[in-house]
């Protein structure tokens, strides 16, 4: 029972009995269920910015082809290099952590063949 | 999948065919979509590649070394990198439903049980606090529906979850947001097989929020049609939804194996897909209390997914067999290998039938199409029933 007396109520979000799938490890199940959210929320982070840019056309404040002809200047572009930059290093953080742990066994000295 | 309209979607209250359905947010209808689309990637993109390498892996079993040739198969599978992702994210589709169907309807709760409240019932909903679930609805959560069949907190927001998300689940193949394809080709089947039929009371078992129980209140304005099941939150719910549409339904909570209604007192009882979520054990009682409650004279039917062995081939008993594991069908097995031409009779019913009816939209005005084969899935329903 999860409804509070006087709050809005809370219904449940996880199910009783999830039944292991063969050969797949708990890790891969809870990514997979982070980038499918991911996924969720950039597509409904799109459909959003197009609608406020549909409307925004409507109430003539942009023209139709206002963004796609949108020509950054000097800063604007140095923002968003470092914006795209920054997204790429935490998106990708733990293929290069990976290969980083990769590169350095392979570098210690046990690791080095004779 | 239904085709989009071309004013686009609409979602306002009043544009729906009754007002108790969940509304979505623009965030939340594009999210709700997503989940759909996704659905229907898993199924159409990634699916038929598991289907292929399921024939190759399938070519290779010895047919002498194995009297189970499924689980052989799935052995196989289950080796192969790509069928567990698959698997994973078939599964977290579905958990995504239900996490953004109850975000959904939390929202706008208020709103909902408010609606709820309904003055001068035509039907009426009893539920009995002291109902305990059978074994088979509280061991794992059907659909994956967090909560399950049988939630009850005393409101009827669970029902509300459950009518939005069958209707994202269905991918809108039976009847949008009237979810009700079911029940109309119940009916449908009636009038196949008694077309002259007029009952005076009508039992839907397992009716859920009453998709399957309205199609029959409208079909027989005149019965008086009764809709058990097992869900406090779900019946709140299906009352207040059949009295939006108009529909005078008795709903209350009680087990479909052993009701509180005397002998012989229904002209028609049935249950649409409910089968499948009980027990072998369950599905004899049900059958068995199906006859009972019938008047001489009275039909019985009980419509249910396509069986398995019309699948024809490993892969599709296969994926019929993991559907019921990952997603909480707990007698999958048990409902869709049985004879039921066999049970029907050894329950007691004569004039026994057993084969696929095709799917209605109206049960009065469809084709009365009953026969052996299959149209296919949604196309057509299985369909036993029975006379006393």
């Amino acid at each position: 029972m999860t409804q509070v007396q006087g709050a809005a109520p809370v219904l449940p979000r996880t199910p009783n009995r999830l039944d292991p799938i063969p050969g797949r490890r708990s890790l891969d199940d809870q990514t997979l269920a982070m980038i499918v959210s991911l996924a969720s929320e950039v597509t409904i982070l799109r459909a959003r910015l197009d609608a406020a840019e549909r409307l925004l056309t409507a109430a003539n404040i942009f023209a139709p082809d206002a963004v796609d002809n949108f020509t950054p200047d000097a800063a604007a572009q140095a923002a968003r290099e470092r914006q795209r930059q920054h997204s790429m290093a935490k998106i990708f953080r733990p293929l290069r952590e990976a290969a980083a742990i990769d590169l350095a066994t392979l570098s210690s000295p046990e690791k080095v063949q004779p | 999948m239904t085709s989009p309209s071309p004013k686009g979607i609409v979602e306002a209250r009043a544009a729906q065919a009754h007002p108790m359905i969940a509304l979505p947010s623009h965030d939340e209808l594009v999210e709700q979509l997503f989940i759909r689309d996704l659905k229907q990637f898993v199924m159409a993109e990634l699916e038929p590649a598991q289907q292929r390498i399921a024939e190759k892996l399938e070519a290779a079993i010895q047919p002498q070394a194995s009297n189970d040739p499924v689980g052989a198969l799935r052995g196989q599978m289950e080796q192969v990198g790509s069928f567990g992702t698959w698997l994973s994210l078939k599964r977290e589709s579905q958990r995504q439903l239900w996490y953004a169907v109850t975000d959904c309807v939390e929202r706008q709760a208020a709103e909902l049980q408010a609606l709820g409240q309904i003055d001068n019932p035509k039907g009426s909903l009893t539920i009995d606090p002291d109902f305990q679930a059978p074994d088979y609805i509280t061991m794992g959560d059907i659909h994956l529906m967090p909560g399950g069949n049988a939630y009850d907190d005393g409101t009827l927001l669970q029902g509300a979850v459950m009518d939005r998300g069958g209707a994202v689940y269905m991918l809108g193949r039976n009847g949008g947001m009237l979810n009700d394809l079911r029940g109309q080709t119940a009916m449908a089947h009636l009038l196949t097989i008694a077309p002259d039929i007029k009952p005076d009371r009508i039992l839907d078992m397992g009716c859920g929020i009453g998709t399957s129980t309205v199609p029959a209140a409208l079909c027989f304005p005149d019965a008086e049609v009764h809709g058990v099941d097992v869900g406090g939150s779900m019946l709140r719910y299906a009352h207040a939804r059949a009295e939006h549409l108009g529909a005078a339904v008795h709903f209350s909570r009680q087990s479909a194996e052993r009701t509180s209604f005397p002998d012989a007192s229904f002209d028609v009882v049935y249950s649409c897909a409910m089968l499948h979520e009980t027990s072998p054990a369950a599905m004899v009682n049900i059958l068995a209390e199906s006859r009972r409650l019938l008047r001489p004279g009275g039909v019985a039917i009980h419509l249910e997914v396509p069986l398995l062995h019309t699948f024809g081939d490993l892969w599709q008993e296969l994926s019929a067999e993991l559907e019921a594991q990952f997603n909480n069908e707990p007698n999958w097995r048990g409902a869709l290998s049985v004879d039921y031409a066999q049970m029907m009779r050894a329950a007691g019913f004569g004039d026994v039938r057993a084969g696929y009816q095709a799917t209605a939209f109206n049960a009065r005005l469809a084709a009365k199409k009953f026969g052996d084969t299959s149209d296919g899935v949604f196309r057509s329903w299985f369909v036993t029933s029975g006379r006393v």
